[in-house]
């Protein structure tokens, strides 16, 4: 029984893929832009499959939560709202070129040198973390206790920067859009 | 005994063919409830009689016991003789609703995309059924097939579908999903009633979304699992009897029962948060183009996803299977756990009757407010969902966090 579900998840996997790189071509060749966020809704549901199917349920279920029924619906918010040709080009951001490039390459060095251990370190299950007594192992843990030890005790660095990474994309997204009446 | 692959997969399809049932029977008695809870409260008589044929209105001068129907009410009526079946005298009315829904002519517009049109009430229904696979209705084995039964003899019929680890975060992402069919429905509707409702449902529902699951992170907090059963379970009986510890959960179970009920009213697009399908300003909001069965998809998937949210709240925060809400059965039970009475003593054991109890109970709950409290304007929605619950369910966070803490 356990050997027909392993080899029953295997097909599961490929399917799920196939039916995302579908979703994916919908995406992006189709002409209504509420189509195109269809086709990308697919593609993350069957994305959720894929993770589904290879036994990584939290991850899964997040990638529903998360991606499915977050950010999708905003982007259909988004292109059912907003009038895409209206856009033009603003000078915004020529003001500050010469202070970012030095911060931009400040910032991919720190993160150079994080994830140069976390790809391409002796071990890529060697921790990454400032305080070593919290590290333990997470082969035989549930699925949710795995990732929340991975993500807040082996590898808080790399989490830390990634959420950093968000915040200046959150903080762009507020420039882009603040510009004309502040 | 363990089941063999083919064993198993038989039960878990009666186990999905007795859930679905429950649900598919619920929702069209939950609708002529809804009729006469509301004609009660109003001081009205609800649903007494069906009217008309079974093929058409009836015409000419047909005496009433002649048609089908007519026979029907009559003897319906001549059963309300009784006190309390007296209110069931319109029961026949959920069939003849659900046989209108079914024969209704299907229009599409013209002008509709017709593709979306199509697909969004499948996904509003696929999305609101999908989540009864995760929720447990009893924590173990509701009953053993007996010896002699084909098959099947001696093997365990459990009281859920699936045992998942991430159950309840399976259901919230699930049902995250059953907004689409709004949003998108009213988008392919094409028509400037549907695109109203549904841009304001989809920005209720988002704002919503996050109180809501933060609500639900208050019992994942105290009882350190996102397995339903376990949930359900650990939040009824896992309390100390005495001390600050198990006050301060009573009290935060007692609180988070109302902002997460609050909430699943705002997530199903009930009353006082109906914005997506106010009538007296938009008609009848995201679904005024659809009718027929895409119609009664989208009435079903409202009706299935109150069922939701009243056997989550049930579960997490009225003490699911046992009979005590906000956790007072363990106090119950250590006063009543070896009582000589047989009736005390059954009370202190878990059963699938309280649970199915409660259940029904927040689905009346959910036609009295329709009933009693008027809509909020759409700024007064926003207000309340982010200037008062999502503060709010970030202070019962950090509560919950600190009496994990300190249990």
């Amino acid at each position: 029984m356990e050997q027909l579900l392993i080899k029953l998840g295997q097909y599961m996997f490929v399917i799920f893929g196939l039916l995302a790189v579908g979703g994916a071509g919908v995406l992006i060749f189709s002409k209504s832009a509420v189509h195109s966020v269809i086709g990308f809704l697919f593609s993350m549901i069957c994305v959720a499959g894929c993770f589904l199917s290879l036994q990584a349920e939290f991850l899964g279920v997040a990638q529903l939560l998360v991606y499915a029924g977050g950010i999708v619906v905003l982007f259909l918010f988004v292109v059912m709202l907003v009038e895409l040709t209206k856009y033009q080009e603003k000078g915004i951001f020529q003001t500050q070129t010469k202070f970012a490039i030095p911060l931009v390459g400040l910032g991919l060095l720190a993160f150079a040198g994080v994830f140069r251990t976390a790809l391409f370190g002796a071990s890529t299950n060697e921790a990454l973390t400032l305080q070593p007594g919290l590290v333990g192992a997470t082969e035989n843990l549930g699925n949710a206790q795995a990732v929340s030890r991975g993500l807040f005790a082996n590898f808080i660095l790399p989490f830390e920067i990634l959420s950093v990474i968000l915040l200046v994309a959150l903080v762009g997204a507020i420039v882009l859009a603040k510009s004309e009446r502040v | 005994m363990t089941p063999t692959l083919t064993q198993y997969l038989v039960i878990s399809l009666l186990q999905i063919v007795v859930v679905m049932g429950f649900v598919m029977t619920l929702v069209p008695l939950l609708t002529f409830a809804e009729r006469k809870v509301i004609g009660y409260v109003q001081v009205r008589l609800g649903a007494t009689r069906v009217a008309g044929g079974l093929w058409g209105a009836q015409r000419g001068r047909t005496h009433q016991s002649r048609t089908f129907t007519g026979g029907l009410n009559g003897f319906m009526w001549w059963l309300g003789r009784w006190p309390v079946i007296s209110i069931f005298r319109g029961l026949p009315m959920f069939i003849a609703d659900a046989l209108k829904l079914l024969t209704k002519e299907d229009i599409v517009p013209i002008e509709a995309d017709k593709a979306v049109f199509v697909l969004s009430p499948a996904l509003a229904m696929v999305a609101a059924f999908t989540v009864f696979a995760a929720i447990g209705f009893a924590p173990g084995a509701l009953f053993y097939f007996p010896a002699k039964f084909p098959y099947l003899g001696g093997l365990p019929f459990y009281g859920f579908l699936t045992d998942l680890n991430v159950g309840l975060l399976f259901i919230l992402g699930v049902a995250s999903v059953g907004v689409y069919g709004i949003v998108l429905g009213a988008w392919a509707s094409n028509s400037k009633y549907p695109l109203l409702g549904g841009l304001r449902s989809a920005a209720q529902i988002v704002s919503y979304e996050v109180p809501l699951t933060l609500s639900l992170l208050v019992p994942v907090v105290l009882t350190g699992s996102l397995n339903f059963n376990e949930m359900s379970t650990r939040m009824a009986t896992d309390i100390p009897v005495n001390g600050l510890v198990g006050i301060g959960r009573t009290l935060l179970m007692f609180v988070g029962f109302f902002v997460y009920t609050t909430c699943g009213f705002a997530e199903t697009n009930r009353t006082p948060f109906d914005l997506a399908e106010a009538e007296n300003e938009l008609v009848a909001g995201f679904h005024t183009e659809y009718s027929g069965m895409k119609f009664s998809f989208f009435f079903l998937s409202e009706y299935a996803s109150m069922i939701t949210v009243s056997a989550l709240a049930s579960a997490f925060f009225l003490g699911g299977h046992y009979l005590l809400p906000f956790g007072l059965q363990p106090t119950w039970n250590h006063f009543f756990q070896n009582s000589p009475s047989a009736f005390l003593a059954w009370t202190c054991t878990p059963s699938i009757l309280w649970f199915l109890l409660k259940i029904f109970f927040l689905l009346f709950v959910f036609l009295w407010v329709r009933a009693t409290v008027p809509r909020y304007r759409y700024d007064q929605l926003m207000d309340v969902g982010w200037k008062f619950l999502i503060p709010y369910t970030l202070v019962m966070f950090v509560i919950a966090a600190l009496l994990r803490y300190a249990a």
